[in-house]
């Protein structure tokens, strides 16, 4: 190496004034850092021959210094004349080098570390390339690979979750040879309604007094939207109805009970959910237009959110320990589903939304985006459920009735309908009437 | 991109807290550095993300306080042009005047992309610089003291004279032997030059310290 590097330091040093750490020497200079300390090392030499006006330098000292009767590998910052008294005492040296040369002499550490600040952030991402520390094992992932592994980590948690709500929903609905995981909502549901179903009855006409004034302002703003997508809805409903036939009667069964339990959920979270669903719906606006699949996709993932939000409520009432979970695992699980599986659900989900349609409906009602759900709620639980409907207590029926007439015809009258749904049950199930012999 | 000019959002006064932080850390650090002081009564902090010395005696400490506050006003109104920390000797003779000149552009532009951080690295050398200042200046006779004066623009000081900022914390017209230096030597410590200030640290310092 020539000389010119002296020349270099000298400048640093005397002309800029600078402390020369051999680290900052090595990113500016770009060379490694053991051929750094060298420079500064000759540099001093160099200038200490020409016995040169002051000059002050740090060494780091490393080795084994005893204190407190244990030895311990000490690694130290000394000023020059410091040196050979601090090496006196230590028991063992490692290794001494030059660590910094400045012409002032440092009363502390502190400027040794800001002169290096500047330097290692402007090089914050390779700041150690010049670094003789190496290890040959920690090799940087490719921006491929990275993709790769951060995809892994999200992927595997709905895997596992998705097994767990298959197996929960399996032995929940034991009786019940179904063998597709939303069975497990649906057996939950059954357990839970069963005790409840009385008490469930009265909450839930106090509940929709409040939905129904809430639903009435969020609709009133978007009539004229409604009557295409009623519409496509109910093209749409027409065809699913025959699938869900076959299994029609543990169906209808699930539904009465899980009207019931479904608002009780609700109940709390109600007049929040207004507010924030009107937001969402605001999304959905754009999509009614679409595919009816897409629709359904769009109504399932807001019946994810409400589901979760009642968890609390239902933890704290007799349900089953495990159950809570189960809710949580089924509304992930569709998410992570590849697209392909979606048709085989399709006709469970068309079963599912009509209990659960039932119980949300209210509050989709209120949110524009929402219109066209509540339509498909409303076909489905009549064209299924109509005798068992009837047969089983009216208070769901109310609701369920309230709410579609309301969807079906214009806002005034759902205010009018549901508040007095609340009330009085035989008028709704008159305006159900109504409006199906209309359509 | 936005153009900001002086009477936008205060923005005299965010110029002034900034300036007035750095002169508090530049105060302690040039007490430290030239060792107005022992160096018992300083402890390392964190400032710019780098360590300084701060004074810990309460009452050396209120003191730069009470003065930067001072201060302070007169930087948001542009109407400072220096701020001298004088290191006297025991005859109250000048020995060395750390000067910051400071100047303000009269539009004030600030581009949202580089926000304050790129002054943020111009300060620390500033700090960097001071801390090493001892390189380039003779040692202090024994017993030196130090006060804070500053030059103003124009007519700034009858407006000084009449409102206290702090009570009983007025502002003094120097004595003129603190002021001249017998034999000045400069020096040039640190310019900077940013969207919000421009600044310039240099020392003068009597070539016959004893």
């Amino acid at each position: 190496m020539d000389e010119l590097y002296l020349d270099n330091i000298d400048e640093y040093v005397n002309d800029h004034n600078k402390i020369v750490t051999y680290k900052w020497l090595s990113l500016t200079l770009g060379v490694h850092v053991n051929t750094a300390k060298q420079m500064l090392y000759h540099y001093l030499e160099h200038k200490r021959k020409e016995s040169s006006p002051q000059l002050h330098a740090t060494y780091l000292v490393s080795g084994k210094l005893e204190g407190n009767g244990q030895t311990c590998h000490h690694v130290s910052l000394v000023r020059e004349d410091q040196l050979e008294d601090f090496k006196s005492k230590m028991s063992l040296i490692v290794s001494v080098h030059v660590y910094s040369v400045q012409k002032a002499l440092l009363k502390d550490s502190g400027p040794l570390y800001s002169v290096d600040y500047d330097a290692v952030k402007d090089n914050l991402k390779n700041c150690s390339k010049y670094s003789s520390i190496r290890c040959t094992n920690a090799v940087p992932m490719s921006a491929a690979e990275l993709q790769q592994f951060q995809d892994v980590q999200r992927a595997p948690p709905p895997v596992p979750e998705s097994k767990t709500s298959v197996t929960n929903g399996n032995s929940s609905t034991a009786s019940k040879p179904s063998s597709k995981p939303q069975k497990g909502i649906m057996g939950m549901f059954a357990n839970k309604s069963a005790p409840k179903s009385q008490d469930n009855s009265k909450e839930v006409k106090s509940e929709q007094k409040e939905e129904s004034s809430s639903v009435t302002e969020a609709v009133k703003s978007k009539q004229a939207l409604k009557s295409n997508p009623v519409a496509n809805f109910f093209g749409t409903q027409t065809k699913k109805p025959d699938k869900p036939a076959k299994k029609e009667e543990e169906v209808v069964a699930l539904e009465q009970q899980h009207q019931r339990t479904a608002p009780e959920e609700e109940q709390e979270p109600a007049a929040m959910q207004s507010h924030k669903e009107t937001k969402s719906d605001s999304r959905s606006k754009t999509k009614r237009t679409e595919v009816s699949d897409s629709e359904e996709e769009i109504m399932e993932k807001k019946k994810r959110r409400r589901i979760k939000r009642p968890e609390p409520d239902s933890s704290d009432e007799d349900v089953i320990p495990d159950s809570p979970p189960q809710l949580k695992t089924k509304e992930k699980s569709p998410e992570k589903e590849p697209e392909a599986v979606r048709p085989s659900h399709a006709s469970s989900e068309t079963k599912i939304r009509k209990r659960r349609k039932v119980l949300k409906s209210r509050t989709f009602l209120d949110d524009e985006g929402c219109i066209v759900t509540e339509k498909g709620y409303v076909s489905e639980s009549y064209s299924e459920t109509e005798d068992d409907f009837q047969s089983t207590k009216q208070a769901p029926h109310a609701s369920i009735k309230a709410k579609t007439t309301s969807s079906s015809k214009d806002d005034e009258k759902k205010s009018h309908k549901k508040s007095s749904a609340s009330s009085n049950k035989g008028t709704k199930q008159a305006s159900i009437m109504g409006f199906f012999q209309k359509k | 991109m936005t153009t900001l000019t002086r009477q936008d959002l205060n923005f005299g006064q965010v110029v002034a807290d900034i300036l007035c932080e750095f002169l508090e850390v530049a105060i302690h650090l040039i007490l430290y550095v030239r060792e107005v002081y022992p160096s018992g009564i300083f402890q390392k902090r964190k400032k710019y993300n780098v360590p300084v010395q701060m004074s810990c005696h309460p009452e050396l400490n209120q003191y730069i306080q009470d003065t930067l506050h001072c201060v302070k006003p007169l930087i948001e109104k542009n109407d400072a042009e220096k701020v001298v920390v004088v290191i006297m000797d025991k005859e109250h003779h000048p020995v060395e005047r750390f000067v910051f000149e400071i100047s303000q552009p009269p539009l004030l532009s600030i581009s949202s992309e580089t926000l304050l951080s790129h002054v943020e690295q111009l300060l620390r050398a500033f700090i960097l610089k001071i801390s090493v200042c001892d390189a380039v200046l003779n040692n202090n006779p024994p017993g030196c003291s130090f006060t804070v004066l500053v030059h103003t623009r124009d007519a700034a000081t009858r407006n000084m004279e009449k409102v206290q900022v702090i009570k009983d914390f007025p502002w003094i017209v120097a004595d003129e032997q603190e002021v001249h230096m017998k034999e000045p030597r400069l020096i040039p410590l640190k310019s900077m030059t940013s969207d919000i200030v421009k600044m310039q640290l240099y020392v003068e310092e009597r070539a016959q310290k004893t």
